[in-house]
């Protein structure tokens, strides 16, 4: 019960974020060079004349003051209405509803791929300090950290599609997700696996471990159970961190790999200067990290019971 | 043993100076088009070969450089010369405006710094100038939170209190005992930085956001030679080659500086081995 | 009836300079056996290595440590950790890390428990809430509580609950009392010799402190600077002490009556055993 007051402390602090955002993205495009009627009529690559634009623009409601555009915004986003593309004249909110599961897919499974291989690395390299896996994996950190992760990708296209035709290049059949999750996940691990590793160390070197041992407790439980638990806290500290990095290299990811997801989609946008859809995927995307920094302390008060009952306590 | 300091150093150094006189080294020049002669495997003539338009590949390597790698450190100067005097601020200061610094930071630090890069250059338009300011406005916060978190450390510190006891006014505390504190620390988040943000150049080059061509820049070569592709795979292994050893070598020393200077002091007795003193 | 027998036993550093030079002892089957020496003599190390609980990188030799028919030097570490919290308990000078400090007093104590026996859940749990009233704490609450929300006294009362819950044969105490208030040491003192007596379990009593010594044990042990200098019954020791470095024990400890204006300094020898490692720092 304590965690519900908490919990909507937390909601009502995400609903002025949110509005916060709103601003941003509002403010941003307001701000921006160049002109969106004039993009949207030369898509045709035929000429334009200046009434022409200013006709548009005048329809778009682009000349009246700025109070005016706020409250037009912001009662279209009560109602989930982002307006229009200006690319394709279909609604933003279905443009990016349409992209989002491409992006979670990847997301997904690069999560889960950076999951094994912290897991794995981080945990060995922790077993056998100062071994040839522990150098091997700081070698292997230093470098994932270093390649440029679209070029990454790249290099993983031209060996597994093109010299060994052994996985596609694009899109997300056929385990086409395989190669640009691989990609992600290099690039986002290694922070991990360090922080992991040196948690684990740290953690197996406390004395509670050695009462637990003292006690005939196997090896594996007291890994498993108590040495685990305890590291995972500064784990999860940097995942809501690293989860910005995620999106921001899925982004590229997607344009190479040509998954149909938020990232492609936003770099068109900006690109094509398709204002709509920036201003839906920069709200969309505050929203997500809001939820994902939600997610992180919720799993921090399972970890670290201490924090809920000593704030219960202080009541 | 390829840890040490001194090999990062020193390669740190050996790369610089191929950088910075990558230009006049170079043996042709990296502009003239020869469609005669596109895509030429590597040979004696052209050590790496040539590119779509008939460009020596070196050349073009040794004088992006200076681009990519140039931009880089102005950007990350910039960002610098602005977090830096924002953070002490916010230290040394305190009270309000610490709180309103702070939550400026905090705004700045809610998106990811890729897709913040990316929505405002792709705002301005390509360009060397909107590139940087791209940059700047990502890479400024993490120098004011790291330098406000070294005042903030040091305020507690007596010796302070006996500067101003002596009569020292702020400037002269800030010059002459804060400063020399912040200066290691941040010289270790920068030297980790100048790879992130050598990446950032490149990425945003690669999809059309940064340099543009004929300009010779690592990211935007990859960017070119993204058509030749399937043909000329060397044309793409090359530039990302360039950016790989850079950033790799940057990283080797700033984590060497990390570990001197930096907040995770903990590195000590991490073989698992209990020491004896 | 001859419960331990050590002999020989030697600890070395991982770059082989030794910290225990070979040392010898015996404790009987019920008897209260109290290892004594300052902070650094090798008093914890050795206790610490009888059941294998060296830390990384110290080495342990002996030519045997006979237990209950078994060479504790050369058994399986299998065979070892069967051993551990069932015939061979121990508690800890640090109340705080007695228990890991996530999980429950009793989900902790049912792990031993799962460890070692194959009780079902109400047959632990009510060998758990008996064991907790049985040190002064109220079982069915404590056993629901996490370690910090109990006081340093009531920590160490718990670790105790759940050393003896097995029934052990000998009960290793590193200092327990060292790091708790005056009231709190008392009781968890007449804790331990009532609950020795009563299970019938031998102690190895681990202390610097001989007010403890005096009281409550049978034979003693002194150790310096990796060796033990002195053993034998308390009784002929405190009366008649061979060596200068226990008659200066002895007498640093403060009487009641007669309290002389300066305490004598125990040993120039003493500050030469600083050099040790790091693990034992705290010992």
């Amino acid at each position: 019960m304590q965690n519900k007051n908490w919990l909507l402390k937390r909601i009502s602090e995400g609903i002025l974020l949110l509005w916060i955002i709103s601003l941003v993205s509002f403010a941003i495009v307001q701000v921006a060079p160049g002109d969106a009627a004039l993009s949207l009529l030369r898509v045709d690559t035929v000429a334009v004349t200046t009434e022409q634009v200013e006709a548009l623009r005048q329809e778009m409601g682009m000349n009246d003051p700025v109070y005016q555009k706020y409250f037009r915004y912001m009662g279209n986003l009560l109602k989930l209405d982002l307006g229009e593309s200006v690319m394709t004249g279909r609604p933003v909110a279905a443009e990016l509803s349409h992209a989002f599961p491409a992006t979670f897919l990847l997301a997904g499974t690069s999560l889960l791929l950076t999951i094994v291989l912290v897991g794995i690395f981080g945990s060995l390299s922790s077993r056998f300090a100062g071994g040839w896996i522990d150098k091997f994996s700081t070698g292997f950190c230093l470098m994932g950290a270093s390649i440029p992760t679209f070029w990454l990708g790249l290099l993983l296209i031209d060996l597994f599609s093109v010299r060994l035709h052994l996985l596609p290049a694009v899109g997300m059949a056929n385990g086409g997700l395989i190669l640009p999750s691989l990609s992600l996940a290099i690039a986002i691990a290694p922070p991990f696996i360090k922080i992991f590793r040196n948690s684990l160390i740290d953690c197996a070197r406390q004395d509670f471990i050695r009462a637990a041992r003292s006690r005939g407790i196997s090896e594996k439980v007291i890994f498993m159970r108590h040495v685990l638990k305890g590291s995972l806290i500064p784990v999860v500290t940097i995942l809501g961190v690293s989860f910005g990095s995620l999106l921001g290299g899925s982004v590229v990811v997607e344009v190479i790999f040509g998954l149909p997801g938020v990232g492609k989609l936003a770099i068109e946008a900006v690109t094509r200067r398709d204002y709509a859809i920036v201003q839906g995927f920069v709200l969309s995307i505050g929203i997500l990290i809001f939820l994902i920094n939600l997610a992180v302390d919720l799993s921090y008060r399972y970890l670290n019971p201490a924090i809920s009952l000593k704030e219960a306590e202080r009541q | 043993m390829i840890q040490k300091t001194s090999w990062g150093v020193g390669l740190t150094a050996i790369f610089m100076l191929i950088i910075l006189f990558g230009p006049w080294i170079a043996p042709m020049d990296p502009n003239v088009v020869d469609l005669s002669k596109r895509l030429q495997l590597p040979s004696a003539e052209h050590w790496l070969g040539t590119d779509q338009l008939g460009r020596d590949q070196l050349s073009r390597i040794l004088t992006g450089g200076q681009m990519t790698v140039g931009i880089s450190l102005m950007a990350l100067g910039l960002s610098i010369m602005v977090g830096v005097p924002i953070g002490l601020f916010a230290g040394y200061l305190g009270g309000r405006v610490d709180w309103a610094l702070m939550r400026l930071v905090d705004a700045f630090m809610a998106f990811p710094e890729y897709i913040v890069a990316i929505v405002i250059s792709g705002l301005l338009g390509a360009g060397f100038f909107n590139l940087m300011f791209a940059i700047l406005i990502v890479k400024w916060v993490g120098y004011a939170r790291l330098v406000r978190s070294v005042v903030l450390q040091e305020k507690s510190k007596d010796y302070l209190l006996v500067a101003k006891i002596s009569g020292a006014g702020s400037y002269t505390t800030l010059r002459r005992h804060l400063i020399p504190h912040v200066i290691g620390p941040v010289l270790a988040l920068a030297t980790l930085d100048i790879g992130k943000v050598i990446l950032l150049v490149a990425s945003l080059s690669y999809i059309g956001l940064g340099v543009q061509p004929p300009h010779p820049e690592w990211g935007s070569m990859l960017n070119e030679g993204r058509a030749y592709f399937t043909q000329a795979s060397y044309l793409m292994i090359v530039p990302g080659m360039a950016i790989f050893l850079v950033v790799f070598v940057m990283n080797l020393l700033g984590n060497r500086l990390v570990e001197k200077f930096g907040s995770d002091r903990q590195e000590e007795g991490r073989d698992g081995i209990t020491e004896c003193s | 009836m001859e419960l331990l027998n050590v002999r020989d036993l030697k600890i070395f550093c991982p770059d082989n300079r030794p910290l225990v030079h070979g040392i010898d002892f015996s404790i009987r089957a019920g008897e209260w056996f109290a290892l004594i020496g300052e902070s650094g003599s090798g008093k914890s190390i050795s206790a610490f290595s009888l059941a294998g609980l060296l830390p990384n990188g110290l080495r342990r030799e002996a030519k045997e440590i006979q237990m209950l028919g078994q060479d504790l030097a050369s058994i399986s570490e299998g065979k070892l950790r069967d051993l551990r919290g069932t015939d061979i308990a121990y508690v800890f000078q640090d109340y705080q890390s007695a228990f890991t400090p996530y999980f429950t007093l009793g989900k902790q104590m049912d792990e031993v428990m799962q460890a070692h026996r194959h009780w079902t859940r109400e047959e632990r749990q009510k060998k758990s809430w008996d064991a907790l009233n049985e040190v002064g704490l109220e079982g069915a609450e404590a056993y629901g509580r996490y370690p910090f929300q109990l006081s340093g006294g009531q920590l160490q009362r718990a670790a105790l609950a759940l050393a003896m819950m097995m029934e052990p044969k000998l009960l290793i105490a590193d200092e327990p009392t060292t790091a708790l208030d005056a009231m709190s040491a008392a009781k968890v003192l007449d804790l331990m010799a009532r609950l020795k007596n009563e299970k019938g379990c031998a102690v190895l009593f681990i202390t610097h402190d001989l007010r403890c010594v005096r009281r409550y044990a049978d034979r003693i042990a002194i150790m310096q600077n990796g060796s033990i200098i002195e053993s034998g019954e308390k009784r002929k020791i405190f009366e008649n002490p061979q060596e200068i470095y226990t008659r200066n024990l002895l007498a640093s400890v403060p009487p009641l009556h007669n309290v002389p204006r300066r305490l004598p300094i125990v040993g120039e020898d003493f500050l030469e055993g600083g050099a040790l490692c790091a693990a034992t720092r705290n010992a």
